[in-house]
């Protein structure tokens, strides 16, 4: 494990407990404050920035592949079968030569 | 504490089957399973590593990809702060155990059970929150230890996974059609920028922002209207 390996560990878990520990401390101050809709509305932007991240410059395929995954999280709402769904398709796509 | 501790294994058998997963994907990353036993057991919140992990192993800054992956676990803000009446009885050093081992599905279960019968509290969300962060922490090592043992998995689309796993994020945090607008304009700049070469981090910050800003705009709007 290298440097980098060790601080992203050390990094993320240090802000993990801080946001657990702001909860606890602040949580109801914030929770009626106006920072309140930003906070709520962070998560699923920056999720979806990621998808938009991870299929920029892809072929055709992956786009195939993320539209498949969306329909199986749509229907099944499992984060887990639509990783497997999402990569069985990926996979066949890429085998099929797409 | 008993009581919970077993009226949680359902919910933590679903954690166990994402955090084999997690685990497959982070020693492809090229962590060792102890490494990412320690990070299951020091972080404790699944969205935040896949997403960590991710922007890790594309080669975002150290300080963005920990920044991402905690930006994404803010509701626990939410979440730690409806505990206070259930956390007030314990002294200080068990109350931050409690908020460290408290997740989605023992939080979820502990108010669930609370509402029905008063006297479950504290014990209950110790009890369910330690067995499931064990849970967690062994099933991303073991699906650590096989990710280590098999060939390069990126070849089989194991890199898409990640891909599939910010999609079903996304359906879990779909509120409804509000979203549509500031989320379709935060994939939109990402897109373009990732396309027009800006490096994936800054280009999923300045998405983000546009998207928190249309979003901003519009409730500006609405309480106008009201």
């Amino acid at each position: 494990m290298s440097e980098s390996h060790w601080g992203l560990i050390a990094l993320l878990a240090a802000a993990a407990f801080a946001v657990r520990l702001t909860g606890l401390i602040a949580g109801n101050a914030i929770r009626t404050s106006r920072l309140a809709p930003l906070l709520d509305d962070l998560p699923g932007l920056i999720v979806v920035s990621l998808v938009a991240a991870s299929l920029a410059g892809q072929p055709p395929a992956t786009w195939l592949a993320g539209a498949a995954a969306l329909g199986v999280a749509w229907k099944t709402g499992n984060v887990v079968a639509t990783m497997l769904i999402g990569v069985a398709i990926f996979a066949g796509l890429s085998l099929a030569g797409l | 504490m008993k009581q919970g501790a077993i009226a949680i294994l359902p919910l933590a058998f679903g954690a166990a089957v994402y955090g084999f997963a997690f685990g497959l994907l982070a020693a492809q990353a090229g962590f060792p399973w102890w490494g990412i036993a320690m990070m299951s057991g020091a972080v404790h919140a699944g969205s935040s590593q896949i997403v960590a992990v991710e922007q890790f192993s594309s080669g975002s800054a150290l300080l963005g990809a920990a920044l991402a992956g905690a930006a994404l676990n803010l509701r626990y803000i939410g979440i730690v702060a409806s505990l206070a009446p259930v956390l007030q009885s314990l002294p200080l050093r068990l109350r931050l155990l409690a908020i460290h081992v408290t997740g989605d599905e023992n939080w979820a279960l502990t108010m669930a059970e609370r509402a029905k019968n008063p006297a479950v509290g504290a014990a209950f969300l110790l009890g369910s929150g330690l067995v499931m962060i064990g849970v967690w922490t062994t099933s991303t090592a073991l699906g650590a230890v096989l990710g280590a043992s098999l060939p390069d998995l990126e070849r089989f689309g194991l890199g898409f996974a990640f891909t599939a796993a910010f999609i079903a994020m996304a359906r879990g945090l779909w509120e409804g059609r509000a979203n549509l607008l500031p989320w379709a304009l935060s994939f939109l700049v990402a897109g373009i920028l990732v396309t027009a070469d800006m490096p994936k981090a800054y280009a999923i910050v300045c998405g983000t922002l546009c998207g928190l800003l249309l979003a901003q705009l519009a409730r500006r709007r609405g309480s106008a209207e009201v």
